[in-house]
């Protein structure tokens, strides 16, 4: 019956169920969506390395122009010391990076510039594709060398052999012992388009001694702890170390040290504002639809005044009306749920087929949508029912 | 026993600080088996005592029996019952749910009166039946004439078995030629024993009955027979 009467307006029935759709389409895309970037972040920072401890300049507190990486407060002593000094610290890699033009014969690129030692391979997790990374002899003898990215010996050389071969920085001739596979981007940022070469070539060469300064500074020491139960007590050693190196008795620390552990604690609490967030939003057109059935469904105790007479003549009572319109208001929910999660799964599929994100369907989102959809169909549908009940047939069937 | 027995029925509506006597202490009887027209112009109470009889409204002083049941004291929700159980109604309008097949419209009144569904169908079909109306049970309300939307609203009106079948204005609608063949039907109604009210201004249709009560200014005017009910009884 409660379908019938449905049925006999199909638009009007379509254009209230539209609020419930969007709102559970939205509700369904919007946390999937919410918890795929959040695993999509998860798995960036993954990327960088297990019990892996990132130790840079400056400090959060200090406000942008000394914020982290910017300050000069890290040098190429500090990574050794670290190295000598800390039981925890299995492998160091300090790191100093600048943008350059990279050319070999012809062709040029641009490339970010990357001043290592051998360490970066354990330490950062890459492998190579080609030749060799830099080796201890390299550093120690501060020999030009270099190793490309993947992208940057694509663009440079296309299919011929870059080994052996001579490419320039900034006009230092440097020799091609190497090429790193593919690491794909982080965070948006390319991290083929690379030229690794020994820190102290890229010091005494490219970027030159910095005044008054005993060691070159760094912008990243990454260090690796021996063991993943130990990462906590290698950055209680380092902080302590360098807060003794750098002199800081009374004064804050003018680096940080962040665990891999720490970042992901970071992104994730913020991830999961995100959801929230995408999750109220959600429920507010959740919301907004319960509200459209209801004006709809006033509307329709207005117009069907006569039936309600009518049914109240032979006999309904006012529960009977007021069940009845209840169950149209949530034969009207349900349905646009249903449609709603067709279209929330429909966007989920098209989400992973166009971004990098890949999103789940959440079965507890569905249930909850489905649940609440349901109930904002019977909540919604409770006023416009009473005032059905209440209507006094005699007016009704006279109107 | 009288079916219908109303003793010193008064209404009053309230119209902001106007009181308007709608029923001024009115006292009749009707018995089991009678066909009755209540008359009467615009405003002479007739619709009211109508209201009344049929259950959808409740005197404002007086005492209204309906077979035998002190239908003045009930609430909204025990005369919905009595409405659903002893009273079947005919509209001037029809009042059918245009969604809805004529069997549905049917069934409609035990739906409210919880029959067991294997017996809706049979019941609504042997109804509709009764109204010549066996070959239209799944025509909706637009694709029926307006004498065979009437006939359906009787059929509706009988289906729960009532002791009253109570008719406003049932043939206002409708040509002359189709109200005979409706007055028709509450005729052999009547022959098989049902007690008929029928609210009328039209007096030709009224003189089809045997009894008419004339309103005027919230009383009863005039209580008397027909000249077609007199003459039954000289050739009986």
């Amino acid at each position: 019956m409660a379908v019938k009467t449905l049925g006999a307006n199909k638009l009007r029935s379509g254009l209230t169920m539209l609020g419930i759709i969007i709102g559970n389409a939205s509700v369904i895309a919007m946390v999937a969506a919410g918890q795929a970037a959040q695993e999509f972040v998860t798995r960036e920072f993954e990327s960088l390395g297990t019990n892996v401890l990132f130790i840079a300049p400056g400090s959060a507190q200090r406000g942008p122009t000394a914020g982290i990486g910017r300050a000069d407060t890290l040098t190429l002593a500090d990574a050794e010391a670290i190295a000598a000094e800390v039981l925890a610290v299995a492998e160091v890699s300090p790191e100093k990076n600048q943008r350059l033009r990279v050319t070999y014969e012809t062709a040029q690129t641009q490339a970010n510039i990357i001043g290592t030692t051998p360490d970066y391979v354990p330490v950062r997790q890459i492998s190579l594709a080609q030749g060799r990374f830099l080796s201890p002899v390299d550093s120690q003898s501060a020999l030009p060398v270099a190793v490309l990215g993947s992208e940057t010996a694509q663009t440079l050389f296309g299919k011929q052999n870059p080994i052996g071969q001579k490419i320039r920085v900034s006009n230092v001739r440097f020799t091609v012992v190497g090429v790193v596979a593919s690491r794909g981007s982080t965070f948006g940022q390319n991290q083929d388009e690379t030229v690794y070469v020994p820190i102290q070539v890229m010091v005494n060469q490219l970027t030159g001694q910095e005044v008054g300064k005993t060691s070159p500074t760094v912008q990243l020491i990454a260090a690796s702890a021996r063991e993943a139960t130990s990462a906590s007590a290698a950055q209680y050693q380092i902080t302590n170390l360098l807060r003794l190196r750098h002199g800081l008795l009374n004064k804050e620390d003018d680096f940080v040290v962040q665990s891999q552990q720490d970042l992901l604690a970071t992104a994730a609490s913020i991830t999961d504002i995100l959801v929230q967030v995408l999750g109220y939003t959600a429920g507010i057109s959740l919301l907004v639809g319960g509200i459209g059935i209801m004006n709809i469904m006033l509307v329709s105790v207005t117009e069907r005044t006569q039936e309600i007479g009518l049914r109240k003549a032979i006999g309904a009572k006012g529960i009977d009306i007021s069940v009845q319109f209840t169950i149209e208001s949530i034969i009207l929910a349900v349905i646009g749920g249903l449609i709603g999660i067709g279209v929330g799964v429909t966007s989920i599929g098209i989400l992973t087929l166009t971004t990098p994100l890949s999103a789940g369907i959440s079965l507890s989102a569905i249930a909850i949508s489905f649940t609440v959809s349901g109930s904002t169909g019977l909540i919604f549908g409770l006023l416009p029912a009473r005032r059905a009940a209440q209507l006094d047939p005699i007016v009704a069937l006279r109107s | 026993m009288a079916l219908i027995k109303l003793r010193r029925v008064s209404k009053t509506y309230g119209m902001g600080n106007v009181e308007v006597h709608a029923l001024r202490e009115v006292s009749l009887a009707i018995d089991p088996g009678e066909y009755c027209a209540i008359v009467g112009a615009s405003g002479s109470g007739k619709s009211t005592a109508m209201n009344l009889i049929g259950c959808l409204d409740r005197p404002t002083w007086g005492d209204y029996r309906l077979d035998g049941i002190p239908v003045s004291t009930l609430g909204t929700d025990a005369l919905a019952d009595i409405r659903n159980r002893k009273i079947g109604f005919v509209f001037q309008q029809f009042y059918l749910l245009p969604q809805l097949t004529a069997i549905e419209n049917v069934m409609l009144p035990m739906v409210y009166a919880n029959v067991p569904k294997s017996q809706r169908r049979s019941r609504a079909i042997a109804s509709l039946q009764k109204v010549g109306l066996g070959d239209r049970l799944h025509n909706r309300p637009n694709q029926l004439s307006g004498g065979q939307q009437q006939r359906v609203t009787i059929a509706r009106a009988i289906v729960n078995r009532p002791k009253l079948l109570l008719a406003d204005e049932p043939t206002g609608a409708l040509d002359s030629q189709t109200s005979r063949s409706i007055l028709d039907i509450f005729t052999s109604l009547n022959r098989a024993g049902m007690t008929l009210v029928m609210v009328t201004h039209n007096e030709a249709v009224a003189q089809q009955c045997d009894r008419v009560i004339t309103f005027r200014d919230g009383q009863v005017l005039s209580d008397r027979p027909t000249a077609k009910a007199v003459t039954n009884l000289m050739l009986n």
